[in-house]
């Protein structure tokens, strides 16, 4: 193993720390924590061991068979049931693409003090620019890297000296004081919702094609999937008990986008504060740049067109239209108005509902020895990935009623 | 997308006949504002937000307090609520206009703020307390 290799995977681990963390996770661990304290931390870890399983899963699958798993999809499962899954998750990635783009506005429009519908169409226009100019490696690495501001939670956290036994309870799944049983699992589903949204895994296998893993970088997945994502899995439990400390006990339920970053700043002034509404820009732009890239990505590969940012836009141009389209048309639905608050809790819960479209078929063909040969499942892989699919199955069912129920958490 | 705009357009409306429970989530919902004031005018006063962000953030306040007005005012409830809805009607007046003042405050008047928003966080609770 060289440096060089060493280097390799410690900068792929980077930039999925940095990467891991979305107005999803943002949105769902702050109320969580603001509402149950330290009680769900449990579900994170369930959260975050799904992404990692499925992720290897389907970085395995892209890196053996040499295509990306959307491209599978479809001659596994067949036209109609692949098109079920297109149109699923191209709605599912329009949302958090508009929510994501109306992040990036709130965060500028923090730093900046500009309005908040001037910076819509300059972060839109922002974003697509580094999509066009910058190659994949580098949109991975200038938005994780600088992600990684986020990091300012964890210190945050740390410094607010929460009750670390109380914080240890919460990895166990028990009472659900503060809010009532339904509220309790609505955010339990909003959180697994977060943790493993569809669109993570289908630019991971595309990311996977782009970089042009063989069958040599297997063990680079696995390194990849297991410590980015557990490491990202930190910054999560790091915003609940941020959220749990400071927000819990003066009532605060934190509604707007910059609630968070107040938490850093009465930790750490202004520079914690700063920090904080970098972190979550870098965070949300480059979730924003990666749901506008699955969308095109799952059009191209389930029509054949050629894709991928290793082409120069021209000389894929369905697909770069498809992510540029993607990009005008979120631009719309944040422009109209849409709290993106509220939107990222739609678009979290609706994904829930299109998640077995998502894993159910990465499960199949990761099981399937014409395409994976000796790399299909083991039995540990096999049973986790049938465990979760179980889990995402319920969660699917209930995700929507919960909502309705629970007024989106209000009670 | 037809029941999400179904579900946004459900969530969005105001006034109306209030009921305990509708009371009940106005108050926490007030609490929630006026103590997320009080701590952005006291990390204000410390010096541990920056100009822009306290004039932003406390904008958005406003905003949502502004609405949660607006929206008690208009309300109506039966005679047994009625003292409750009138105290969390002048409160997020209150609330509304000392949001307002902290986009433009100076340190002095931030320090005051932070009081009187602890205050308007405290008494929407007892209001809480006593609907529950």
């Amino acid at each position: 193993v060289s440096l060089k290799n060493i280097l390799a995977v410690a900068l792929g681990i980077f930039s999925a720390i940095g990467g891991f963390v979305d107005i999803g996770d943002l949105v769902f661990n702050t109320q969580a924590g603001a509402t149950f304290g330290f009680q769900l931390l449990w579900v994170v870890v369930i959260g975050v061991l799904g992404i990692i399983v499925y992720s290897e899963m389907c970085g395995r699958v892209s890196a053996v068979a040499q295509r990306p798993v959307f491209d599978l999809v479809r001659e596994r499962t067949g036209f109609g049931a692949g098109l079920a899954t297109l149109i699923a998750s191209e709605i599912v990635n329009l949302m958090t693409c508009a929510a994501e783009i109306g992040g990036v506005a709130i965060c500028l429009q923090l730093l900046s003090g500009l309005p908040y519908r001037l910076l819509i169409p300059i972060a839109v226009v922002g974003l697509a620019v580094s999509s066009w100019v910058l190659p994949f490696r580098w949109i991975e690495r200038v938005f994780g890297y600088l992600g990684l501001c986020l990091l300012v939670f964890a210190v945050a956290a740390i410094k607010l000296h929460p009750d670390w036994s109380q914080v240890a309870h919460g990895f166990v799944p028990g009472s659900h004081a503060g809010g009532t049983l339904m509220v309790y699992l609505y955010f339990a589903v909003g959180l697994l919702g977060a943790a493993m949204t569809p669109y993570e895994v289908y630019f991971y296998s595309s990311g996977v094609v782009e970089d042009r893993w063989g069958m040599k970088d297997l063990g680079l997945n696995r390194v990849t999937a297991m410590i980015g994502y557990a490491l990202g899995g930190f910054l999560s439990f790091a915003l609940m008990i941020v959220a749990a400390v400071l927000f819990l006990p003066n009532g605060i339920s934190p509604q707007f986008l910059g609630t968070p970053a107040l938490a850093a700043g009465h930790v750490m002034g202004q520079v914690g504060l700063l920090l904080a509404l970098i972190g979550v820009l870098f965070a949300v732009g480059g979730a924003a740049i990666e749901t506008s890239f699955a969308g095109a990505y799952n059009l191209a590969q389930f029509f054949g067109w050629k894709w991928g940012k290793k082409e120069r836009p021209a000389g894929a141009p369905r697909f770069t239209l498809s992510w540029l389209v993607i990009f005008a048309l979120a631009l719309l639905v944040v422009m109209t108005g849409f709290d993106p608050v509220k939107l990222t809790e739609y678009s979290v819960i609706f994904s829930v509902v299109a998640l077995p479209l998502t894993y159910l078929p990465i499960l199949l063909v990761a099981n399937d020895h014409t395409y994976m040969g000796e790399n299909v499942n083991g039995k540990l892989a096999n049973f986790l990935g049938v465990l979760y699919f179980i889990v995402i199955l319920l969660i699917a069912v209930a995700a929507i009623p919960l909502m309705m129920l629970t007024n989106g958490g209000q009670g | 997308m037809g029941i999400l705009f179904a579900l946004v357009g459900a969530g969005c409306g105001s006034g109306g006949r209030l009921e305990t429970k509708d009371l009940l989530q106005q108050s926490k919902s007030l609490q929630s504002l006026a103590a997320e004031g009080a701590l952005l005018a006291q990390d204000a006063a410390s010096g541990k937000t920056t100009r822009i962000y306290t004039q932003e953030h406390s904008s958005d306040l406003f905003q949502a307090a502004s609405q949660a007005e607006a929206s008690l005012k208009l309300a109506e409830t039966g005679s047994a609520l009625g003292p409750q809805l009138r105290q969390l009607s002048v409160l997020a007046g209150q609330v509304s206009a000392d949001l307002e003042r902290l986009a433009i405050a100076s340190n002095e008047e931030q320090r005051m703020l932070t009081g009187e928003l602890e205050a308007a966080a405290r008494a929407c609770q007892e209001i809480g307390e006593a609907l529950t």
